[in-house]
């Protein structure tokens, strides 16, 4: 027999408010979705800059190449350099003539320049305390003349990286806040309109759990559907928009696309859960006559 | 308290908010009786019935239903002090959401009923009891006053309870409607049913004649109605 019908006006109502709901989720998912991109991709844009900056280890005119190539090797070997390049005095000419736009050999009449050994920094370790003592220990080394690297750039690159990133965390923490607080609301409301089934479920000896868990259940869906049409939404945004937002965001970067995806997916679930859990609860504890204030 | 009595209340306070409705009352019903609450609007009979429900605490004196202690009564234990009741409520409270059958079978699906087949038998019987199975599939809104009262009786029957607490059930309903339901409620009490009805409708009393608690002054007596009454 079937009986468990309802009238197709009812239906249609009920979808389109679930659909209303989910894709208000899905907005805010998508917002946070995009800001999730943008800081996880400061932090990369972050570690690029910091490991360019490096060091210039000049080196004795008298230094033999085996001993630049051992020099290669120990520093290639310690856990702070990222990587070293090697330039010897006639691409140093090369490249400054390049710079200056004219032979300054020509009128010297000899190359002044000395080889040296560029090295770039693993992005830890580019903070001006550890640089002074990178310097020295650098300076210890017997084939290195001289230690050259622009102390106030990197102090400047340093502050600016770090305000940029402490903006960016608050603006995001702001806005995570304002975009839960906003599904907070499009939850409660569905929920308060069913203040008074709640109530009348509780009169007929049904417990606090068997209620809550079809409204948990429920919005726990509609938060991994909003989950789910953020993120591809935002696929679509990024790859659309790949070549304009190059340099911004790395689309190739798949890691950080699982990272949102996956963390879009928690939040969704997580407010989804936390304010169905607490908007019921709130009604399960009230009387009757307080459902009218 | 005594063993006998299912409903037994002693120097018990009825508070509605802040406010004291009755004032250290006692009331004794045995298993199995069949009372009358009467009294004015607003004298106290639906808070009364709410405070027997566990939707009004009991803050002052003592009491008990169905073996549960209504002073010391834990909100865990609510629900299961409600599964041994069978509300009729004035407002009918049936979900508005669902249809006829679907707000029958959400109270055996919230009391532990698991098999489909199950669910639906009880539902059918309890609505055949009732005359209803021909609106099996209606909303509570396509329903007359009447009839969703017969559903809110029929959903108070689903799970075989010790007692049945009826506020004005017959309120809203013309003198036909209201002796049948009223027949219904008597033949629950043949069956071994304590049943409560809070009214005001003493026509029905005199056709139906039971004991009678009135409830005035924030207090409650006994009333017998004598032959003249009966008229």
């Amino acid at each position: 027999m079937a009986v468990k019908v309802q009238p197709q006006k009812l239906k249609k109502r009920i979808s389109r408010s679930y659909l209303t709901s989910t894709i208000s989720i899905s907005m805010v998912l998508f917002l946070i979705g995009i800001l999730g991109l943008v800081l996880l991709n400061a932090e990369r844009l972050a570690k690029y800059v910091r490991e360019n900056i490096g060091f210039t280890l000049v080196l004795n005119d008298a230094v033999q190449e085996s001993e630049i190539d051992g020099l290669m090797k120990t520093l290639s070997a310690t856990d702070f350099v990222k990587s070293v390049e090697y330039i010897d005095k006639e691409t140093a000419a090369e490249r400054l003539k390049v710079e200056l736009g004219e032979d300054f050999m020509g009128f010297l009449g000899y190359n002044p320049l000395l080889s040296s050994i560029d090295v770039k920094l693993l992005a830890d370790y580019a903070t001006p305390e550890k640089l002074v003592v990178l310097e020295k220990k650098f300076m210890e080394y017997p084939q290195v003349k001289e230690v050259l690297f622009q102390r106030d750039m990197v102090n400047i690159i340093n502050e600016n990286v770090k305000k940029i990133g402490i903006i960016l965390v608050f603006f995001s923490g702001l806005l995570l806040f304002i975009f839960s607080a906003l599904i907070n609301n499009t939850i409660r409301i569905s929920i308060y309109s069913q203040r008074f089934i709640i109530n009348t479920m509780l009169l007929v000896g049904a417990t606090n759990r068997f209620i809550r868990n079809p409204f948990v259940k429920r919005s726990v869906t509609y938060g991994i559907a909003g989950a789910l049409a953020a993120n591809v939404l935002l696929f679509i945004l990024m790859f659309t928009y790949s070549q304009e937002l190059k340099g911004i965001v790395d689309t190739e970067d798949y890691k950080i696309f699982a990272v949102v995806f996956v963390a879009d997916l928690l939040i969704g679930v997580l407010i989804s859960w936390s304010s169905t859990y607490f908007a019921v609860n709130k009604f399960l504890r009230l009387k009757f006559d307080e459902l009218f204030y | 308290m005594s063993e006998e009595n299912i409903i037994e209340l002693v120097n018990a306070d009825i508070v509605q908010r802040d406010h004291v409705v009755l004032s250290d009352i006692s009331l004794e019903i045995k298993t199995g009786e069949f009372v009358y609450m009467i009294g004015k609007v607003g004298s106290g009979k639906s808070s009364l019935i709410k405070t027997l429900n566990a939707e009004l605490p009991l803050t002052k004196g003592e009491g008990t239903v169905a073996g549960f202690n209504l002073a010391d009564l834990k909100t865990r234990d609510i629900p299961f002090l409600r599964r041994k009741l069978g509300v009729v409520f004035q407002d009918f409270r049936l979900l508005s959401d669902r249809n006829v059958y679907d707000n029958l079978a959400f109270v055996l699906k919230a009391t532990d009923w698991k098999d489909a087949t199950e669910i639906e038998d009880r539902v059918l019987a309890v609505l055949d009891k009732v005359d209803m199975t021909n609106k099996i599939k209606s909303m509570p809104h396509q329903l007359s006053g009447g009839e969703q009262q017969r559903v809110v009786i029929a959903r108070a029957l689903l799970n075989n309870p010790e007692i049945i607490l009826a506020d004005e059930p017959t309120g809203n309903l013309d003198p036909q409607t209201s002796i049948d339901l009223l027949q219904i409620f008597k033949d629950l009490n043949e069956q071994g049913k304590t049943v409560v009805i809070a009214t005001h409708d003493y026509p029905l009393i005199r056709r139906f004649p039971a004991r009678i608690i009135t409830v005035d002054d924030q207090k409650i007596y006994e009333t017998v109605i004598t032959k003249k009454e009966k008229g």
